[in-house]
């Protein structure tokens, strides 16, 4: 079911269509042709295709009080202060230029170096250029007598500051999530990780949208032909719109009917950067807060900041306790299906007299008991989710009675029941990624089915397909079980428990990264090393291999008997 | 076309390893009772030994031919007509094998936890999975063996070290059995037992380093023949030989008698059997799988993905066949002995005739460059 990822190719318009033809399809007979030198003809082609928007304003003005010229912007785009600005330094004839004659021959030389005073300005000829870039957020400024127009990044979007991310919540680590903007996020990004190697590749995706894409990577660390191959897929998307990075993700992954999320998003630039560092690709695409990473393995899904931040015992502890949480929410209430439908005779007798009383009103099988509680509780989670804070705890209330107390009482299930769906309920809010825990989620329904026909076998049987379809998965090639499945040492050490950072001297091996050194050499050498107890005054004060002297008798300690 | 030399050495082992434990996880104790009585663990020593003689000939001749599987290189040695005609023979063994693989396991299934489902309708379940799963590569093929290779392990030796609480060693002596009444038999059945090994065939030229299969393929009998020999000898420490004689399958008995310490589950046999699907879809698989890469190196197609689900009626029929459970053992135990002559015989005969060829073209021409080397 693997999509080819092709690269673009120039598809035909239609030329003749009876269409009533809009401002891009006009763009298109322009391309290629540059801007006349005459003012009020270019400005007569602005303002057709663009004339008929009411926040469209073209100021004339003139620039020293000499030439004629006009601005074109769109007004809520730009910030007016901007706008002031640049007009502001058009109008004005500098001190130095005061009394000099200036031709109209040298008049674009001396304004690009002499007399703006902006960093975003661009010369540009091409009409279809001008236009994208006044819908970008540019000023333009015409001037009598020049065909090339002068282009001022003067874009204002307000965007929202920079705060925790609501997905990816961490107790100690960093607090700061990727925003909307761009912008702001690459610079997040070059913030983290100030080296040369760091390398952004930008491109434009989506034929009304024209969203930017940016690949982020880092050279001599990922490998060349996997940014070659992200680069060629994004570059193949032909979609009108990209509202969010999810929609590169659908486009760019290999198997596009799997349940399974094979490319993991994060609102974290660190965690952004730390996948960067291990060889992988970082896409962000503007309007979405999300990376994307590519590629992705199972294990990193059940992985957060704080397995690092924290020390490694704690970090491997937490990370098996998700993994059996994990295992819980996919597996307990078949498994319950199962033994109760099929085999009770495995349930402790003291136990099963329990269950059995619990039951004895309920007049439905388990599995429909199961499969109503379970549906139940999906839609609680959902509701939840969408609703406004105000109207979330009447909800987990109703939820609360209805499903929990009220259900049993009116010998609807079996307490028993509840339990079990409580504990998969829990079990499935443990993984820490949203998309792989509700893939799994999803998945336990068949199970409960299968194992209400077999009973443990048909658990064993969805097991088998399940993993199967796990272990066919590649994520741009790579086992979707790596390091487990096939086994990567280096990689493993980082997997389901995670090493002591020292131990770990090479990047996780799966994903091919150029350069493999994460430590120094002498790292280890330095951690044997005997250390220095500054504060142990009994001890005497040695550091490395340099000894300040053996300790007095009295020990240093004015305090002491040995005082002489 | 996948690219195949992806196999490692280790990923090698386990897929040997776990092709053999199968459907004879449950029965072996009593099969070796039956002709060796208290000789039972000494019989599947000698029985994985000469099991062993089968594979040693496989690595020998995919060394020698690396990169062709039987059903490529047999037609080098011994001409293109006889060998496809050996090729379907073998490849019909397989699909029978198959078939019996999956009706003992309906059987098993039938009688012990799901005694009103349909006997056929197990058969049929884990047919079409392991349909399912057979259009994988030969590298997703190992991943799967690689994967549920501990939770086969896993259960059995729990089972057997729990089990050791309530073994007796009296029950071990004489080593060589009182009255072994035909322990040849009882070898040869422990070899066919054995024989999926043959998919090391299909598997060595798609490893990553041939020269190593033999050591893969020694470490996967020992995995394997180690397995069924602490079977063997928790089963018959527990029970005696005589008890094991009239229990058809002693290993679900032993693990009747264990529990859980902690009392999470009050018995393990329905639980155990769950573990135990994953033994027997990874050697129902196996079998399935060279069955239709046999077909496809046969036929000289690109793609063997097009006969999982051709195939599948015809595997079914086949296990429909027998009419109960004493009648597939019956058959089990027929056809694993002439199985035999194909998956040992014939490579040893291949081996042998390629080998003379060899010496004969050496003396001929004198020194020329081997065409295989």
């Amino acid at each position: 079911m693997r999509m080819k990822h092709n690269k673009p190719r120039k598809i035909r318009k239609m030329k003749n269509s009876k269409v009533i033809k809009a401002p891009d399809q006009m763009i298109d007979e322009y391309q290629n042709k540059c801007i006349g030198k005459e003012l009020n003809e270019s400005i007569d082609l602005i303002e057709r295709l663009l004339g008929v928007n009411d926040d469209f304003t073209i100021r004339r003005f003139h620039v020293f009080g000499k030439f004629k010229a006009a601005m074109a912007y769109f007004e809520n785009f730009n910030s007016k202060e901007d706008v002031q600005e640049t007009l502001k330094s058009f109008m004005y004839i500098p001190r130095h230029l005061d009394h000099q004659k200036i031709e109209r021959e040298e008049l674009k030389d001396i304004l690009f170096n002499e007399v703006l005073f902006r960093a975003d300005i661009k010369i540009e000829e091409q009409i279809p250029a001008i236009l994208q870039a006044v819908m970008e957020g540019n000023s333009v400024v015409l001037i009598e007598g020049l065909n090339e127009a002068f282009l001022f990044g003067n874009r204002n979007v307000d965007k929202r500051s920079i705060d925790n991310p609501d997905t990816e919540r961490v107790i100690r680590g960093p607090r700061e999530g990727f925003i909307e903007s761009l912008q702001s996020n690459l610079a997040l990004l070059r913030y983290r990780l100030q080296t040369t190697d760091f390398r952004i590749k930008s491109m434009k995706v989506g034929r009304l949208t024209k969203t930017n894409v940016a690949l982020c990577y880092i050279e001599g660390i990922a490998d060349p032909r996997l940014v070659e191959e992200v680069k060629d897929r994004v570059a193949a998307i032909d979609i009108d719109n990209i509202a969010d990075s999810g929609y590169l993700e659908q486009f760019i992954e290999d198997n596009h009917m799997s349940p399974f999320p094979q490319i993991q998003n994060t609102e974290r630039p660190d965690k952004a950067v730390s996948a960067m560092l291990e060889g992988k690709v970082v896409l962000l695409s503007d309007g979405s807060p999300f990376a994307l990473i590519a590629p992705a393995v199972f294990a990193q899904f059940f992985q957060t900041v704080e397995d690092y931040t924290e020390r490694f015992i704690m970090g491997s502890l937490l990370r098996m306790l998700r993994v059996l949480a994990l295992s819980f929410a996919l597996f307990f209430p078949s498994f319950y299906v199962a033994i109760i439908a099929f085999n009770p005779e495995l349930i402790p007798t003291d136990f099963a007299v329990a269950i059995a009383s619990g039951r004895a009103g309920v007049p439905f099988p388990t599995i429909m008991e199961v499969l109503f509680m379970e549906i139940a509780m999906e839609v609680l989670r959902e509701a939840t989710v969408r609703l406004p804070q105000q109207v979330g705890g009447a909800l987990s209330i109703v939820g609360v009675l209805i499903i929990g107390q009220a259900a049993v009482e009116a010998g609807f299930a079996n307490p028993i029941t509840v339990v079990v769906i409580a504990l998969t309920t829990i079990g499935s809010f443990a993984t820490p990624a949203y998309n792989a825990a509700i893939a799994l989620r999803m998945l336990r329904f068949p199970l409960v089915i299968l194992s209400g026909i077999f009973g443990l076998i048909g658990l064993m049987f969805g097991f088998i397909l399940i993993m199967n379809h796990i272990l066919s998965l590649k994520s741009f090639g790579i086992p979707y079980l790596t390091p487990i499945v096939p086994g990567n040492f280096q990689g493993m050490k980082d997997s389901l428990v995670r090493m002591p950072l020292w131990k770990m001297p090479k990047r996780p091996g799966q994903f091919h990264p150029r350069n493999q050194d994460r430590l120094g050499d002498d790292i280890v050498e330095e951690f044997n090393q005997e250390q220095s107890n500054p504060l142990d005054l009994q001890g005497g004060y040695k550091r490395w291999d340099k000894k300040n002297g053996v300790s007095k008798k009295d020990n240093s300690d004015p305090n002491s008997d040995h005082n002489s | 076309m996948e690219f195949p030399k992806k196999i490692t050495v280790i990923q090698t082992a386990i897929i040997t390893a776990s092709t053999i434990i199968g459907t004879g996880m449950l029965t072996i104790a009593r099969r070796t009772v039956e002709f060796g009585d208290t000789a039972a663990p000494l019989l599947t020593i000698l029985g994985v030994l000469v099991a062993y003689l089968s594979v040693y000939v496989i690595c020998r001749l995919g060394n020698w031919f690396s990169g062709k599987s039987i059903f490529q290189y047999s037609e080098d040695i011994i001409g293109k007509w006889l060998a496809r005609f050996f090729s379907l023979l073998i490849i019909g063994y397989l699909a029978v094998l198959t078939a019996l693989y999956a009706r003992e396991f309906g059987a098993v299934v039938r009688t012990t936890v799901l005694s009103e489902t349909p006997l056929e309708v197990t058969t049929l379940a884990i047919l079409i999975i392991v349909a399912l799963s057979v259009r994988n590569n030969i590298t997703t093929f190992a991943y799967i063996h690689h994967f549920y290779f501990p939770l086969i392990l896993a259960p059995a030796l729990f089972i057997s070290a729990v089990s050791l609480k309530h073994a007796n060693v009296l029950y071990l002596q004489p080593i060589i059995g009182n009255t072994p009444t035909n322990p040849m038999i009882g070898i040869l059945l422990v070899a066919a037992m054995f024989q999926m090994s043959f998919i090391l065939t299909i598997v060595i030229p798609a490893m990553r380093e041939t020269h190593q299969a033999l050591k893969a393929a020694t470490w996967g009998i020992i995995m394997g023949g180690g397995l069924y020999l602490i079977m063997v000898i928790a089963t018959v420490a527990v029970f005696g030989s005589e008890e094991i004689k009239t229990l058809l399958w002693p290993t679900i008995e032993l693990t009747r008698i264990t529990t859980l310490p902690g009392e999470i589950l009050q018995r393990l046999d329905a639980a155990f059997l769950a573990v135990w699907v994953t033994a027997v879809y990874t050697t129902i698989f196996s079998s399935y799988f060279l069955c239709i890469y046999g077909i496809k190196q046969l036929f000289r197609f690109r793609d063997h993905k097009m006969f999982s689900f051709l195939l599948l009626p015809f595997i079914f029929f086949i296990s429909s066949l027998p009419r109960n459970i004493v009648e597939v053992y019956e058959l089990i135990k027929v056809v694993g002995m002439a199985g035999l002559i194909i998956t040992l015989g014939y490579p040893c005969l291949l081996l042998v005739i390629a080998w003379v060829r060899k010496r004969k073209r050496k003396k001929g021409i004198g020194g020329s460059v081997d065409q295989y080397g």
